[in-house]
């Protein structure tokens, strides 16, 4: 991994405060890129390989109840905030404290989406 | 009868070219939770697990002898197994830990491959303003009158900066003036 890609995320991280965490997976949990904080609090959970296709499949399941295809899903717990997005076949997720600025990280997604492009290929057949 | 029933394969056969044209617009370009990842973890991925019934069915199709009529009801099958919200799926979406660590390697691999080939947008990114996601704006030259009259404001302040004069006429230092009762209360 390049140390210039890690760089540039761990710059998005601590523009956000609050934000722990930034991970790109595939969409069944397996990681491809994660940066976190130096002092990172217990957000395993959240990152679990059964969390992350759990909301793979709530996105598709309830695409059928008639709301349409989502593209995020926001969880707020009572210490952490959990922020999915769907960049199939990617999922991009992003951990933070529960007072961290939702609008900040909502606003990382078109920083990010230029690299998303690219760690695609590596995910999918060429 | 018999002419019913060939109108009704007629439209049998109709039905299965949509439903091909359907497939295909799904299976296509745009990513969906079901478009094959790597090749050889097609079989392993639990997105693709889930519609079992329909590759069950399927297979159960290819066995009998093959008919526009089963390939119109496996293809109305698979679709209703798609289509149905089955929340029972969610369960069973945890990768064998052997093929966890398989991908993370070659994801990795293939990852430090590509990124020797990349120009990667945060390197050409510099300057003030970087942030901004609408860089459209930025990118459009001034028109010069404007220039000119910026300038000519700097100017014009600057001068004016420079010309303040401070004139002065009283003591710089001003002694306050405490009354001494409000020592008296206070102590």
């Amino acid at each position: 991994m390049s140390d210039d890609i890690k760089k540039y995320f761990n710059g998005l991280l601590h523009k956000v405060s609050g934000l722990y965490v930034i991970q790109i997976t595939d969409r069944d949990g397996v990681p491809l890129l994660r940066v976190s904080h130096n002092q990172e609090k217990n957000v395993d959970f959240a990152l679990m390989p059964s969390f992350i296709p759990t909301f793979t499949t709530a996105c598709d399941q309830a695409s059928k109840l008639g709301l349409g295809r989502n593209k995020t899903i926001i969880s707020m717990y009572s210490n952490y905030q959990v922020v999915q997005m769907n960049k199939l076949p990617l999922i991009l997720t992003f951990v933070g404290a529960e007072d961290c600025n939702t609008g900040h990280i909502l606003a990382l997604e078109h920083q990010v989406d230029g690299y998303l492009e690219d760690i695609k290929l590596a995910v999918t057949e060429p | 009868m018999d002419y019913v029933r060939s109108i009704f394969e007629c439209l049998a056969s109709i039905c299965s070219c949509w439903n091909c044209t359907d497939d295909l617009s799904s299976q296509g370009i745009e990513p969906s939770e079901r478009t094959h990842l790597l090749a050889d973890s097609v079989n392993q991925s639990p997105a693709l697990r889930r519609s079992n019934s329909a590759d069950l069915s399927n297979d159960y199709s290819q066995s009998l002898p093959k008919k526009d009529d089963q390939n119109a009801l496996s293809r109305l099958v698979q679709n209703t197994a798609i289509n149905m919200i089955n929340v029972g799926a969610l369960e069973s979406h945890t990768l064998e830990h052997q093929e966890y660590t398989d991908r993370i390697k070659l994801y990795s691999q293939r990852l430090q491959q590509q990124w020797n080939n990349i120009q990667h947008p945060g390197v050409v990114l510099k300057g003030l303003l970087k942030d901004v996601p609408n860089q459209s704006y930025l990118s459009k030259c001034i028109n010069p009158d404007d220039t000119a009259q910026m300038k000519m404001f700097i100017h014009k302040s600057q001068s004016a900066v420079l010309g303040i004069q401070i004139d002065h006429r009283d003591a710089v230092v001003v002694p306050f003036h405490i009354p001494s009762h409000i020592h008296k209360y206070n102590y």
